[in-house]
Parts: C-alpha cells; structure tokens; sequence
C-alpha cells in the first residue's frame, strides 16, 4: 500500500481531498456530510483536520498516533 | 490508534511526501484510495517508528508468546512509547491516547513493556519455567493482571502508603514476584520508602535497576530448598 504524508499538505488540499471524499472541513475539525464533527471511533475525540489520517477500510478518519 | 488488520499494510507500505495536490490529482489519489491501494497519513517520522519496532526482535519475539490482540498491541505500543522517550510532545500524545482507548490498566501495560519491566520479569522467571508454553501463560498472566504483580507509584503518594500498599499486596496473595515502579517525582517516593519494604520483604530478594528516569525494584520471592 502506498502512503500519502499529509504533513506538508496545504489546508486547502485537505479540504478538497475531503470533499471529494464525501466530507467538509471548517478549518479546524473534519465534517461528515451532515456537518457533525467526525469523530475518531478509537478515542472518541473530534479529529482535527491538521491532525488527520485517513485510511482505507469504510474510510476510516482518525487523529494521528 | 487501532489494532485492526489494516495497520499490517500500512506498516508495510511505502511513504510518499511530495505531492501535486492539483484537483485532478485529488481525484486520482481518491481513486486508488477507494481501490485500497493507498493510505493519506500524517507525519512519516510516526508510521516509521511504528514500522521499526514493529519489524524489532523485541515485537517479534512478544508477537510468539502474547496471543491476546489486545495486550499484544499494548505490549507493541509500549515499544513504541520507548522509541518516543526523546520527544516530550509526541511521547505525551501517545500516552494521553492510550489512557482514553485503554484506560490505566492499558497505561499500565504499555509502561511496563516500555520501561523494559516486562524483559526483566521474564529473565527472572525463565529460570523456574520446564516448559516454553509457561512463557505463554506467564506473560499473559502478568500482562493481564498488571496490579496484581505490580505497584504504579503517583507522584502525589507517601513513602507511608507506599509501605501500606506493599503490605497489603504481601499479605493478600504473596506474589512470586512484586515490582514497585515510579518515574519523575515517583522516584524520590520509592527510594525513601525502600528500606522499610526490604523489612517487610525478608522472604524475597531485592534486584533494583535505578536511574535518572525511572525507579524499578523487583523483589522475587525465595524459593526453599524443600520446594
């Protein structure tokens, strides 16, 4: 599998990656379509966008670590 | 943080930084995403930490005897807090993480496999073992009963409770091994209340490592020759 460092990304980039992924951003956290905050389903906290990985398997959006 | 399959690929894959974030581009890195062909992570130094000890002899060899996925993740992520000990921030993020998933007992595993307690408590055992499927069952045993054969000493306790707690443990279930562990101000706690635990541990043998970092004693239980 080939990994896509997002460290150097700019924010806008994210964004448009996570748009064309069915997601938003405000700026800050990560959208889902509805507009709730996605939250990392391991340690329940909202995952902020310049602290996001996102990994295949149902699109799973988590915090780094 | 998981402990799911899709962390084997991602250990196997290779990082790319430099990217065209064009939007046709975009569109193309979220074809092969949804081909399961790629992942977007976020900082490459992190998966190759993760990949390293992943790949070390240490994981390798825990990876044989620990078949429980989740305290085999824990003892992985132990490793992996060693590797972070040189970054503050990151070792800090990765410890209030586990606390979250895991809570202290996960915590508690975690440091006990990144202070270098859990090779230590083998070395003292394996000598006692007939067969290597005890292995199994002692680390599983000491791993998933961590309070039972380990005292985690806070910054904010005594030497007195120290003592108390030891004496409780003693006279509750007489471990065949018990370890007192702190870090930080822990430290100091433990080396005053030390001579008062060899006291109350005279059936056992004292072996100690003591450092700037972190304070371990380990007292092992005596065995009689009529044993």
């Amino acid at each position: 599998m080939e990994l896509i460092s997002l460290k150097d990304a700019p924010l806008e980039s994210k964004i448009s990656l996570l748009k064309e992924l069915g997601y938003n951003s405000d700026g800050e956290f990560v959208l889902n379509a509805k507009g709730d905050k996605v939250i990392d389903k391991y340690i329940e906290v909202p995952v902020k966008i310049n602290n996001m990985v996102i990994l295949p398997g149902s699109e799973v959006i988590l915090d780094d670590n | 943080m998981s402990s799911d399959n899709f962390t084997s690929d991602i250990i196997k894959g290779a990082t790319k930084g430099f990217l065209d974030w064009s939007s046709e581009n975009i569109a193309l890195l979220v074809k092969k995403f949804k081909e399961k062909k790629l992942a977007f992570i976020k900082d490459p130094q992190t998966i190759e930490i993760v990949k390293q000890e992943y790949r070390s002899g240490e994981s390798k060899f825990y990876q044989k005897y620990v078949k429980n996925k989740e305290i085999l993740f824990l003892v992985r992520i132990g490793l992996v807090l060693r590797k972070l000990e040189n970054n503050e921030t990151k070792l800090q993020n990765l410890r209030d993480k586990i606390f979250r998933r895991y809570k202290v007992r996960g915590l508690h595993i975690a440091e006990f496999v990144q202070a270098g307690i859990l090779n230590r408590y083998l070395g003292l055992i394996i000598e006692d073992l007939s067969f290597v499927e005890e292995l199994e069952k002692e680390i599983e045993e000491v791993l998933g009963n961590i309070e039972k054969h380990t005292l985690f000493v806070k910054y904010n306790e005594n030497p007195f409770e120290i003592i108390k707690k030891v004496s409780n443990i003693v006279d509750s279930h007489t471990p065949r091994i018990l370890i007192i562990f702190g870090i930080k101000s822990s430290i100091e706690i433990i080396r005053k209340a030390k001579e008062k635990i060899k006291q109350l541990m005279k059936n056992y043998e004292l072996g100690e490592v003591s450092g700037k970092d972190k304070e371990i004693l380990f007292f092992k239980r005596k065995l009689h020759k009529n044993n």
